[in-house]
């Protein structure tokens, strides 16, 4: 007896079929699997199949810098020395001071300079790669500044591996610092705002006093409060009020500092050991509340 | 002979050429969805589940330059490999405006369908994300995309 069976153009269409409910299983299980195996298939791709488009990514940024204005270099190179002169008899002053008063030196800082890779693909808005990773002693959370026509912060590092890093900027929905005003007056909390289109992001300082005072072109910092960003970056400058809120907290428009679409060199503030072991001790209470709130406001 | 010309040249150098731009050269809404048109086309040669397989390819690669959207762009271009294979059936046309009405009506579809799974945080507002910009960039890539397989559609066309 002869059996049923399905014709070669029935049998094709039937696997053909399968296999695409299996790569779209796959694609939804994807999305839903923990961040840290992301991460990792992420890092895979980016260490093995798209290496060499990173690659003419720095070799670009690395010709545009050669390319630079050996003149506007030298008036940088200028200005830095007339800084540090001025800044020196202060760091002395400084020192006798803390010897005096017997504080011990502040938490230092050390800064690795780094190429950004700014990415055009759906998904990687407001992210940048760095060049250099964990080798270098780059971690998550450690703050990204502007190296070139100042200092501004640019954002943070989310993700660090050995060669690479990858980092949010400050138009980066996730991205918050505590700021204060440059003579640390008002305190507050930046945010970004997002636009209407992506040239529209703001930035904003929200959670101030209403009865605190704030001038239009007040320089706004970093203020070290909850120990991510070195005291006293510069974030962006006040434009005008944005929101009040009752009769008691108000918000401020902000100019960026740094425009991060055009940025190709940065420096990553790679956290000393000092912080840790300060940030240890608080979180073990070894510290009275009162003083280590002053700790972490002073040098956080 | 097309077949085989459109997917072993035409499709790979899609997908350098995008990777190259918008990697590379960081270039984003000033260069096609290249990865789009290399996708869509191969879809309608090699059927719904290769479709689906070069879609979630695809979308890793650009996943992996997205952290806090991993997957989405996997999602969205696995369903355009289905769909865009799908067309096959419905669809037997060969002209150029088919295929630029195929390539914009695939864009505007894998921005809506990244832009619905990518999550609050990261999505830009609808009207400026899909009406506005997404509109301009579906043109852009469907215009691309036929001029590039202009001499593909013109020595043989489909049966």
């Amino acid at each position: 007896m002869a059996r049923y069976s399905d014709s070669p153009e029935e049998g094709r269409e039937r696997r053909s079929l399968t296999w695409a409910v299996v790569f779209f299983l796959l694609s939804v299980i994807l999305l839903y699997l923990p961040p840290s195996l992301q991460g990792q298939i992420a890092a895979g791709f980016r260490a093995t199949l798209l290496r060499p488009f990173i690659l003419t990514q720095e070799a670009v940024a690395r010709v545009q810098r050669r390319a630079e204005d050996a003149s506007q270099l030298q008036a940088q190179l200028d200005s830095m020395a007339g800084v540090i002169v001025s800044q020196g008899l202060l760091a002395e002053e400084n020192r006798r001071l803390r010897g005096t008063l017997g504080i011990p030196d502040g938490i230092r800082q050390a800064f690795v300079p780094a190429l950004v890779i700014r990415l055009g693909t759906v998904g990687s808005e407001s992210m940048f790669l760095l060049n250099v990773g964990a080798e270098k002693g780059i971690k998550p959370g450690d703050p990204v500044l502007m190296r070139e026509g100042g200092i501004g912060l640019v954002g943070v590092v989310k993700e660090a591996r050995r060669g690479t890093a990858i980092g949010i900027d400050w138009s980066h929905p996730d991205f918050r610092a505590s700021a204060m005003t440059a003579d640390g007056g008002v305190f507050g909390l930046v945010e970004p705002v997002r636009g209407s289109f992506r040239e529209e992001d703001r930035l904003l300082i929200n959670g101030i006093p209403l009865y605190e005072p704030v001038e239009a072109g007040a320089l706004i910092v970093t203020s070290g409060l909850g120990g991510v960003y070195p005291r006293g970056i510069p974030i962006g400058v006040v434009e005008e009020l944005a929101d009040q809120e009752g009769r008691w907290r108000k918000a401020y428009w902000l100019r960026p500092v740094v425009e991060v679409g055009s940025l190709t060199h940065v420096l990553v503030v790679v956290g000393g050991r000092e912080a840790e072991e300060l940030w240890g001790l608080f979180m073990e209470g070894r510290l009275p509340a009162s003083d280590s709130s002053g700790a972490g406001g002073e040098g956080g | 002979m097309r077949r085989s010309a459109l997917l072993r040249i035409l499709v790979p150098f899609l997908v350098v050429l995008h990777l190259l731009l918008h990697v590379g050269l960081g270039l984003a809404g000033s260069a096609p969805d290249l990865l789009l048109v290399a996708l869509l086309l191969a879809a309608r040669e090699v059927g719904m589940g290769w479709g689906a397989g070069l879609g979630l390819f695809f979308g890793l690669l650009e996943d992996s330059f997205s952290v806090l959207a991993f997957g989405a762009n996997g999602l969205a271009l696995t369903l355009l490999g289905v769909v865009g294979a799908r067309t096959r059936d419905l669809f037997v046309g060969d002209s150029t405006v088919f295929y630029f009405w195929y390539l914009a009506a695939g864009k505007l579809l894998r921005d809506l369908v990244f832009w619905v799974v990518a999550g609050g945080g990261v999505r830009e507002p609808f009207v400026s994300a899909i009406l506005l910009e997404g509109s301009v960039a579906a043109v852009y890539a469907a215009l691309v995309g036929v001029i590039l397989i202009l001499p593909f559609l013109g020595r043989n066309p489909l049966p």
